[in-house]
């Protein structure tokens, strides 16, 4: 392993007061920038390692897996059914797993993709609009909160991948 | 191998502001001594990942003092100085000494969350207090600790599975 310079840090911090809103996506944004930057300057086949050797994840895998994420949690306020992108029924681990479906590029474009567009469709939605997957309902604040800790739990991850992959670290 | 569930309290799916920062936050917590659960002293100190000097004992250690320093230093303004790093050694909170205790090491975590939680009480989301640097609310603060120990519990499920081979979220 060799040690790396971290790649440029173009983050936006979350606003340090404001209205539960604007705090709420700052620190969702945060994190969405969070793992882009974690895979930032590496190659496909480093985005492909299985750095830390008794888990299966990659920096890839994380990317692919929180692009159906954010469909499964953000779409059913826009009314639409998340159909998956890169997992069956039959292989409901494939988004983390089958990494050879689709070019890394063209997973890091979807994902910028669906970010731009469920922000700016999520954007008039009150906070305590409801919605009822499987007899629960669930609010979208319960949503933003869960997405915040979904993406930080998953960078978590990406620390520890990414360490393993070139030495990088940083928060 | 999968961890047993533990007894996590969850946060409400449908709550006001305040119910479900909370959730989330003692969530965060639950899971945390649940990744640490049913091990040895040895393996709560064990490093078992070649590229990185973390342990489970560390991350204890370090969120007790995250929790002390913000809630209660900071936003609370009590004499609450660092437990378990100084100046001179600003990484013994995470990075424990051998002879680290596990037993004493969380029972100081229990009494800062219990300590944090009696600090909060009482407060507004919208109440503000001034860092080193900066001016941020206690909505702000709820915010950064829920994703500071989600972080750091992604990082302990890599130190749990490698340990045990236990896996969970």
């Amino acid at each position: 392993m060799t040690t790396s310079t971290a790649p440029p840090d173009t983050r936006r911090e979350p606003p340090e007061t404001g209205d539960e809103r604007a705090i709420l996506l700052g620190f969702l944004d945060w994190h969405r920038e969070t793992l882009r930057w974690k895979c930032a300057g590496l190659t496909d086949e480093q985005l492909r390692t299985h750095s830390v050797a008794s888990s299966a994840l990659t920096l890839l895998g994380l990317v692919r897996h929180l692009t159906e994420v954010e469909r499964w949690w953000f779409l059913p306020f826009l009314d639409e059914e998340p159909e998956p992108v890169y997992f069956t029924d039959d292989k409901p681990n494939d988004d983390l797993d089958a990494l050879d479906t689709v070019p890394a590029a063209e997973v890091f474009d979807r994902l910028a993709a669906e970010v731009g567009r469920i922000r700016a469709a999520v954007a008039p939605i009150g906070l305590d609009t409801e919605f009822v997957r499987s007899g629960k309902a669930y609010s979208l604040r319960w949503v933003y909160l869960h997405m915040i800790e979904e993406y930080a739990r998953h960078n978590g991850h990406a620390d520890l991948i990414r360490e393993g992959i070139d030495g990088v670290t940083g928060e | 191998m999968t961890a047993p569930p533990g007894d996590r309290r969850f946060p409400p799916e449908t709550g006001d502001e305040r119910a479900t920062l909370q959730g989330y936050l003692d969530y965060h917590r639950d899971t945390l001594m649940w990744k640490c659960a049913g091990l040895t002293a040895d393996q709560l100190r064990a490093r078992p990942l070649p590229t990185t000097n973390l342990s489970l004992l560390g991350l204890v250690r370090h969120l007790a003092d995250v929790e002390r320093s913000w809630f209660r230093r900071r936003l609370a303004g009590e004499d609450a100085p660092p437990i378990f790093y100084t100046q001179a050694q600003p990484d013994l909170d995470i990075d424990p000494p051998p002879d680290a205790d596990p037993d004493a090491d969380f029972a100081v975590w229990r009494a800062e969350v219990a300590a944090c939680d009696a600090a909060v009480a009482g407060r507004d989301l919208d109440d503000t207090f001034v860092t080193r640097t900066d001016t941020v609310s206690l909505r702000w603060l709820y915010g950064h600790m829920i994703e500071e120990y989600a972080r750091h519990n992604g990082h302990a499920d890599l130190i749990r599975q490698a340990i045990d081979g236990a896996t969970g979220e």
